[in-house]
């Protein structure tokens, strides 16, 4: 998806439209079609018998959502979000920015839209999710920090050896396991508080 | 004529302006069209032509439409050649309830409740052009194009057909609208020595192109159009008339070429030898002409030039045009067109190379067209099927 070159394929997709009867839901009907889309209507809330892995993309109403339709608390929403904008009134754009809105429409909706807005959506979506993992690989290490600090204190006082060189024997024993660094540090933390320092031979 | 009721219907094209040739076409194929509706006896009423002219200004169009209906009253509005200007038309059309009448071919990814297309989409050119050339010249592309959507995103698609089909774009460079200063070009062509080049130039750029490689390809066998090819989605008869050799041997698709041998084209010329017997008739003129066809057919229908009845007159109920029996699809307001290859000769007529038997549906979106094609030499080729 992140190629410039490449055309984007919406047929198939599923669509929830959160929106009560309205001509500017029809309008999103026949978008839909035109390529390939197959769009629900709901109101007021998601359907309860549903699951969000049931769709692609959820369209949301600025002018009349709020956070107790979703199963979901604002800004969690597992899915690509576009807003329906009516009013411009800045608490409307501010509820549908705590949603997590990827892309938006402004009523009434005429002939077209729906299109660049999907592309939009689903690009925007699939980088948050990306940078989401790659925040939250980020804070484990992080969170895992002292851990390799202690690791490597103890491989230096088991091997009489500077720093450097006991790093090194975590990186090769990681690369070995084909675990993370962290992984082999943990265990090497694990087996002193067990066995104590004389013990603690893990990488031999 | 007198007596008969009279439904105006505005002509919006330009007499000058950097693509001006193809816009006289489409003025002249419309303005034939309203004349031959009225000397019809077909139809109980006449249609009244009311003409604006933007002289190629981008920024005309929308005023001269919205006067065109809000003053001379037209429901019904023929005309743009361009995609710049006919995004500038639509929200007047969708504001005001008519319908633009969109004739020229264009890249895709727009369906407009206030247009009709009669021409062709990206699925119904660009993609049948590379399933013909590509097996028989090679998959290495050089694309060249107006700076402007056409050209961006009809390379765009030509490159990312390419990419997944295993092609290759060797190269790509674009020219300003208007611009004939292109030796950078001819330069990068022979540099790169590609099996063929896509041109999505438009007006004196392109015609400029075409003669600079016609130069190169004297001084170097290699660039000989037997060997690489220029191939266009829209160089027709008016405009490869007055290039004469310089276009000789290249390619082009079009749903329309004068030389196609069919009853509908036979009588179509005929009508035009009584009519407008110096026209250069090609796919402008054709489109333009069908368009007008399309809407005198679709107001007997349904007795009134109201734009929501006169585009469900077209739905599905065929009708018949120079370009073949067309009826207009419900989902995109585009119509199934064939996609025939021409080969241009010297005296400015194509030789017909490809001769496309169904009509391709419209797919503006490029949803339901695969975009893997079999573009590799050696396979076996399978016929143009009709993509649905």
């Amino acid at each position: 998806m992140s190629s410039v070159h490449v055309t984007p394929n919406f047929d198939g997709w599923r669509m929830l439209i959160l929106h009560r009867p309205h001509r500017n839901v029809d309008a999103l009907f026949a978008q839909c079609a035109r390529i390939g889309a197959a769009a629900e209507q709901a109101w007021p809330t998601f359907p309860e018998a549903r699951s969000a892995e049931e769709f692609d993309v959820l369209l949301i109403d600025a002018d009349m959502g709020h956070d107790e339709q979703f199963p979901w608390r604002p800004g969690e929403a597992p899915l690509p979000l576009i807003a329906l904008i009516g009013s411009e009134a800045p608490g409307r754009i501010a509820w549908t920015i705590a949603q997590g809105a990827d892309a938006q429409l402004l009523k009434p909706i005429g002939s077209a839209g729906l299109y660049s807005a999907l592309m939009v959506a689903s690009y925007s979506f699939a980088r948050r999710r990306a940078l989401d993992r790659n925040v939250a690989a980020l804070k484990e290490r992080l969170a895992r920090r002292q851990e390799l600090a202690q690791a490597t204190a103890l491989l230096m006082l088991r091997k009489n050896c500077g720093a450097n060189e006991a790093y090194q024997h975590l990186r090769l024993t990681a690369m070995t396991r084909r675990c993370s660094i962290e992984d082999v540090a943990a265990a090497i933390v694990e087996e002193f508080a067990n066995h104590g320092l004389k013990n603690a031979d893990n990488g031999r | 004529m007198a007596g008969k009721i009279s439904f105006p219907v505005g002509v919006l094209f330009s007499g000058s302006g950097s693509y001006a040739q193809p816009a006289r076409q489409g003025f002249r194929g419309a303005m034939t069209a309203i004349a031959h509706i009225n000397a019809s006896r077909r139809f109980p009423f006449n249609l009244q032509a009311h003409h604006f002219d933007p002289a190629g200004e981008a920024d005309r169009y929308a005023s001269l439409c919205r006067q065109l209906i809000r003053e001379r009253d037209v429901r019904h509005v023929v005309g743009c050649t361009t995609s710049w200007s006919r995004k500038e038309a639509i929200p007047v059309v969708e504001k005001l309830d008519a319908l633009l009448w969109y004739p020229c071919v264009y890249e895709g990814f727009e369906v407009s409740e206030n247009l009709i297309y009669v021409a062709a989409c990206a699925n119904q050119h660009l993609v049948p052009l590379l399933d013909y050339i590509a097996p028989r010249f090679g998959s290495r592309a050089m694309l060249v194009g107006a700076n402007y959507i056409w050209g961006w995103e009809n390379n765009r698609i030509a490159r990312d057909i390419l990419h997944r089909s295993g092609g290759e774009v060797l190269g790509e460079r674009f020219v300003s609208i208007g611009d004939t200063d292109i030796d950078h070009l001819i330069d990068e062509v022979r540099e790169k020595r590609p099996d063929f080049i896509l041109n999505n130039l438009i007006g004196p750029s392109s015609y400029a192109f075409l003669r600079a490689y016609q130069a190169l390809g004297e001084a170097d066998d290699r660039f000989r159009p037997e060997k690489c090819p220029i191939i266009s989605c829209n160089l027709y008869e008016g405009e490869i008339t007055g290039l004469g050799h310089a276009a000789a041997g290249h390619f082009t698709v079009s749903c329309y070429f004068r030389t196609l041998q069919s009853p509908e084209n036979d009588s179509f010329l005929k009508t035009l030898a009584a009519l407008d017997p110096g026209a250069i008739v090609d796919a402008f003129y054709a489109q333009a002409f069908s368009a007008v066809v399309m809407i005198a057919e679709a107001i007997m229908r349904c007795g009134s030039d109201d734009a929501d009845l006169v585009r469900g007159a077209l739905r599905g109920q065929s009708v018949d045009t120079p370009l073949g029996a067309i009826s207009v699809d419900r989902w995109t307001n585009h119509v199934e067109l064939p996609a025939h290859i021409g080969r241009a000769r010297a005296d400015g007529s194509f030789e017909i190379v490809k001769r496309s038997h169904e009509a391709i549906a419209p797919d503006p979106f490029l949803t339901s067209t695969p975009l893997v094609r079999p573009l590799g030499r050696d396979e076996v080729r399978p016929e143009l099927r009709v993509v649905k």
